[in-house]
């Protein structure tokens, strides 16, 4: 049976040690916000994602949602957890105080958001979403529609969805038909969207979806989308939710995992039209998109954390009592002291801290931004932003279907059973390196815009930092065999970057031959990067006697697997990427 | 060395739990005198008289003594303390209760539910719900102790010819006031929090017999499980599986009957502190973790078991 | 009237406690900590009465060292008005936890003193009931349902038998058993607004209280393992083993 436990000790050692979360929020002016609060608020959540959310994990996956004659209705006992977890206010964490906000560091919320994902997935995308859809109006809506609709959706208690894909429109954004018609003082809109997140539920009295659509004089292409709010219900002069809006789900789909999130097909104007409002300027849609895109994607990417993390800790627990085996004293083995039992359960666990400083690491620039002195500085964080991000996206997700393979692999046939729980992990997981930008677009997005662009200048900052850091570590004895690999990797990402830079501007299909070899090339760097910086740390802490010895010990012993079993992984992708893209693209179609 | 132990009784007769607490007195060492403090509990003076080795029972009879009001019970105890080295009490929540305030009173620690004696001033006891066991001295001129009963073998309850003592003082606080009692619930235990369970396999072979389980169930106060086998064979309804997917119990003792064992049902049980297993198949795997194994048709077993207990 | 909740810091009841090689005590470094389930419970029912407005005013209180304030910050999360810490380097014995807390009952002369039962990590279940006899109170113990009515309280407690009922004259002192209530999730806003509430330390010497060891602890060993389990021939074995090698019957 899978149950979850807040790995507590590791996310505050990263915070403190690796993001300096004390430091952050002194340059960010938040005199009332320090560790200290970090580990009471963490320690709450924790609680509740264990006791709440995480037992209905796999109700959910054998109770999906079924569409009925008056909508949806989610898992049985979704909604009490969900209104539970808006009474004890953790929707508001990260959001403004006027609007009803917390106002708390986003590194702090993403350290939060990896228990509710990590507790039960499917469930924790619907505050996921509503994030989303919060923000777009926060970030672009005027005032008067923005004190209509924002304090619900911080508080939680209307959620929100986005509702951007179309049949013929799914990573060509540019293609969508979706219409918006003008209509007084609101528009109408008729379209349909499919694999809308939680589109559908009765959890909660409304729900708010972010839609993009075209107006009647659009230009054509990604010039000419525009976003609108388009509620489930239409609100009465109190605010409140009272006419049923013309926007349904018509069908949810029956997917391979996350089998609790209402995956919806909705319908908009099967009935003359929704009402919707215009959010911002028409047919800024889509920069209004890309606004919430480093989040939202970075959001997936903590997903892939938290799933490995889930998959993690029930491997280990079944390791430790599965019996096999007799040593020639007559004692009984349990397989977790099997070499290859312990090759796979180390994988994860270094994995899983890798992906824990990078996804930390990546939410504090967003942070650091806000807090800056001046504008350089700040266009700095924010440069480190859009680099992180589909590195962030790309690599966690995909090393999450590693590590939730592992998962059941340790379980041996019992894995395969889904009783045993390790094969939901492992199927939940599956979505995570398609949805909010496959990893091919991911790699594009990292190769084309974030280094392309800007002829390798951002990678080359970061590169240069990682270099101090490997001289750094090479200079303390202890650190010498993480050094040498940390430097190793950094080699094969300068000469990845190099290849890039040169072949890149000559070939046209060379970014996206060697895409995402490039970028998980820079995911294992990074990874390696953060877990050495930790190490690091560690090693330091031990050595001054504070903490306990045993814990910062296996923080080191992690990070050097990390070092010889993933950062060589580096030489690989680096091998593929020198030796060209040719053999990808020169097979005649008809050849397949 | 000379001890008192507060006999446990309900006014009618002895609580053989007493007789656990007197073993251990036992053990320590020296005279010893019993307590017998309630209402109309004359009987239970003269049973605890017959016990081995109490050299007095105390008879302490008046209706402030009735309900074993804490207030009460601590200050006769207290004024009594002086001529003795150690006060025992067996740890049911009588004694949990009134005990503590007489260690106080007397400005003395207690030391709760000993599991072994080592000398006249240390002895054994579980802490942190059992998972590790202290060995701790008392260096109090008196010595509190309760006493877990289940851990000593009841002390003789026959051979004894002690003299019984009347107390004349009644303490009487007047602070607290016995209102009512619920005595036993009459449903069996809850699965999750038994003390005992006995769960049945697809070896029951019916729903109907489950009733076999029921009988043994009542005569040890048990909560009935069942394995998935039985579940999905319809011979019972979800809420009573032990497993994986059902419940997890940790009972102090778990008898599993016309089991496998099946690992998904082990890990719903395998903290049990005594597993019992009662199977046909002397291959079953249940018989790997069960303490006490027992190769038998359950249809002759169970019926027998019940007449027997 | 005012109430007063004793609340202790103990391991986090999740964590499989392990013994020290030395066998001195059990491993408790750097070991997850948390409030005693009990204590939950009591912060929560002191809470109930507050709503309900018996109460006007509850006072958290915890010995033990600095740490410990994160246990009262977290009671104060949870609705507790203010908090008192009584800083000593280690945990006292309950003789001397009760002595300390009967100053503080002295001083802010609470209507109604909760606690938890027992701790998780001691098990001792004493320090109530020691409170109440330094103070005087009567006491419910085992608290399975609590009412205060007019000048009184009444306890319906968890015993052997069954439940027993008690009316005890305020003031008065009550421990929790497991069924009292179900302890509510402390609120993100509140976690950040107990940082303010008010946090008074005290010393034992400004309780004039002095600390005193009754109970040595000698050494700590883990339980005897699992044996091997045994063939019993017949019902008559199986009844005799229960009844007189395992106890358990």
């Amino acid at each position: 049976m899978s149950e979850y436990l807040h790995p507590y000790r590791d996310v505050t050692f990263a915070l403190r040690e690796l993001v300096d979360f004390d430091a952050l929020c002194e340059s960010a002016g938040l005199n009332e916000v320090n560790a200290e609060l970090a580990d009471a608020i963490l320690e709450e959540a924790g609680k509740f994602g264990s006791d709440v959310w995480a037992p209905l994990n796999r109700q959910g996956d054998l109770h999906p949602p079924r569409v009925e004659s008056d909508g949806v209705q989610e898992t049985p006992g979704f909604a009490d957890a969900y209104r539970s977890f808006v009474e004890s206010g953790w929707p508001t964490l990260t959001f403004p105080e006027s609007f009803g906000g917390q106002a708390l560091p986003n590194v702090l919320g993403t350290a939060v958001n990896e228990i509710w994902q990590s507790a039960n997935l499917a469930f924790g995308l619907c505050p996921l979403l509503t994030q989303g859809a919060t923000e777009a109006i926060l970030h672009h809506a005027d005032e008067a529609l923005k004190a209509i609709w924002l304090p619900k959706l911080v508080s939680g208690e209307w959620t929100g969805t986005m509702n951007l894909t179309e049949p013929n429109a799914g990573s060509d954004l540019a293609a969508i038909t979706t219409r918006a018609v003008p209509n007084g003082d609101h528009y109408l809109i008729t379209g349909q969207k499919i694999f809308i997140t939680w589109g559908d539920h009765r959890m909660t009295p409304n729900i708010v979806h972010l839609v993009l659509a075209r107006l009647p004089d659009a230009p054509a292409g990604v010039k000419g989308i525009s976003l609108f709010i388009v509620p489930k219900f239409l609100l009465d002069e109190q605010g409140e939710p009272s006419v049923r809006n013309d926007a349904y789900c018509v069908s949810i789909e029956h997917k391979l995992g996350i089998h609790a999130s209402p995956t919806c097909t909705m319908s908009f104007g099967d009935n003359g039209g929704a009402v919707g409002y215009l959010v911002g300027e028409p047919h800024q849609g889509l920069p209004y998109m890309f606004t919430m895109m480093n989040h939202a994607r970075q959001s997936v990417g903590l997903q892939g954390l938290a799933i490995s993390e889930r998959s993690y800790q029930q491997a280990v627990a079944y390791a430790r009592e599965r019996v096999q085996g007799t040593t020639k004293d007559g004692r009984k083995i349990a397989i977790i002291e099997f070499p290859d039992v312990r090759r796979m359960l180390m994988q994860m666990r270094a994995s899983i801290e890798a992906m824990r400083g990078l996804a930390l690491l990546a939410a504090a620039e967003t942070d650091r931004a806000k807090a800056s002195d001046d504008e350089v500085q700040a266009s700095r964080h924010h440069e480190r932003i859009e680099l992180f991000t589909p590195i962030v996206k790309g690599w966690l997700t995909e090393l999450s279907q590693e590590v939730t393979y592992l998962g059941v692999q340790v379980h041996g046939g019992m894995g395969f059973i889904e009783e045993t729980g390790s094969a939901q992990h492992y199927r939940d997981a599956r979505i995570l390196t398609i949805y909010e930008g496959t990893t091919g677009i991911q790699s594009l997005d990292l190769v084309g815009r974030k280094i392309l662009r800007n002829q390798g200048v951002a990678i080359n900052g970061l590169l240069d930092e990682i270099d101090d850091c490997a001289r750094q570590l090479a200079s303390e004895p202890e650190m010498s065999v993480l050094a040498e690999r940390l430097s190793k990797a950094l080699d094969a990402g300068r000469q990845a970057t190099g290849w890039l830079l040169e072949e890149g501007a000559r070939t046209a299909w060379a970014p996206g031959a060697v895409g995402v070899p490039f970028m998980m090339l820079m995911g294992y760097l990074c990874g390696g990067w953060v877990s050495c910086r930790m190490a690091q740390r560690a090693a330091e802490r031990a050595a001054s006697g504070e903490g306990d010895t045993e814990f910062l010990h296996a923080k080191v012993t992690t990070a050097r697997f990390y070092c010889e079993h993933l950062l060589p992984r580096t030489q690989g992708l680096l091998e593929t990427i020198l030796s060209g893209s040719e053999s990808v693209m020169s097979l005649p179609e008809a050849q397949f | 060395m000379s001890i008192l132990v507060i006999a446990e009784h309900n006014n009618q007769a002895l609580n053989p739990t007493t007789l656990s607490a007197l073993s251990a007195a036992q053990r320590i060492g020296g005279e010893i005198d019993l307590l017998v403090a309630g209402s109309g509990c004359r009987a239970v003076a003269d049973e605890a008289a017959k016990a081995a080795g109490v050299g007095k029972v105390l008879l302490a009879d008046a209706q402030a003594y009735e309900h074993a009001l804490a207030e009460n019970l601590a200050a006769l105890v207290v004024e009594l303390a002086g001529r003795y080295s150690h006060i025992l009490a067996p740890a049911g929540t009588t004694a949990k209760d009134f005990m503590p305030r007489v260690a106080a009173l007397l400005d003395v620690g207690q030391v709760s539910e000993i599991i072994a004696v080592e000398s006249a001033d240390t002895f054994k006891r579980p802490i942190y719900a059992g998972n590790a066991i202290a060995t701790v001295r008392s260096d109090d001129p008196i010595k509190v102790i309760t006493v877990r009963a289940s851990a000593f073998d009841p002390a003789a309850a026959e051979g004894g010819n002690a003299a019984i003592e009347t107390l004349s003082q009644v303490c009487d606080a007047g602070s607290s006031a016995f209102v009512g009692e619920e005595l036993v619930r009459s449903e069996r235990p809850d699965l999750s929090a038994a003390r005992v369970v006995i769960s049945g396999g697809r070896g029951l072979g019916s729903g109907e017999n489950f009733a076999l389980l029921e009988k043994v169930a009542d005569k040890l106060g048990a909560a009935v499980g069942a394995s998935r086998a039985a579940v999905d064979a319809g011979f019972v309804s979800n809420d009573m599986q032990v497993g994986q997917t059902g419940k997890i119990v940790a009972p102090e003792l778990y008898i599993a009957v016309g089991i496998s064992g099946a690992i998904q049902h082990l890990a719903g049980m395998k903290d049990s502190k005594v597993i019992v297993a009662i199977n046909k198949d002397e291959e079953a795997p249940i018989f790997q973790v069960a303490d006490y194994g027992l190769v038998a048709d359950l249809f002759e077993a169970l019926p027998e078991l019940e007449a027997k207990l | 009237m005012k109430l007063l909740v004793c609340v202790k810091r103990v391991i986090d009841y999740n964590v499989k406690v392990r013994v020290k090689a030395d066998n001195s005590d059990v491993d408790l470094a750097n070991v997850k900590m948390a409030l005693n389930p009990f204590c939950e419970i009591a912060v929560e029912e002191a809470i109930r009465l507050k709503e309900a407005g018996v109460a006007s005013e509850v006072i958290v209180v915890s010995v033990g060292p600095k740490a410990v304030q994160e246990q009262l910050r977290t009671a104060m999360a949870l609705g507790a008005d203010r908090a008192i810490q009584i800083d000593t380097d280690t945990m006292p014995e309950p003789l001397d936890v009760a002595k300390l807390l009967a100053r503080v009952v002295e001083q802010e002369q609470p209507g109604l003193v909760i606690l938890g039962k027992q701790s998780i990590d001691s098990d001792n279940n004493q320090t109530g009931q020691m409170l109440a006899a330094l103070t005087g109170r009567p006491q419910g113990t085992f608290a399975y349902a609590l009412k205060v009515e007019g000048d009184k309280a009444v306890v319906t407690r968890e015993v052997d038998g069954g439940l027993r009922t008690l009316s005890l004259q305020l003031p008065a002192i009550v421990t929790t058993d497991l069924r009292l209530n179900e302890p509510r999730y402390a609120k993100l806003p509140d976690i950040m607004k107990a940082k303010k509430k008010p946090l008074e330390v005290k010393t034992p010497a400004d309780l004039g209280v002095e600390l005193k060891r009754h109970i040595i602890q000698l050494k700590v060993e883990a339980p005897a393992a699992r044996k091997a389990g045994i063939r019993v021939d017949s019902v008559d074995a199986l009844i005799d083993k229960l009844k007189h090698e395992a106890k358990v019957i």
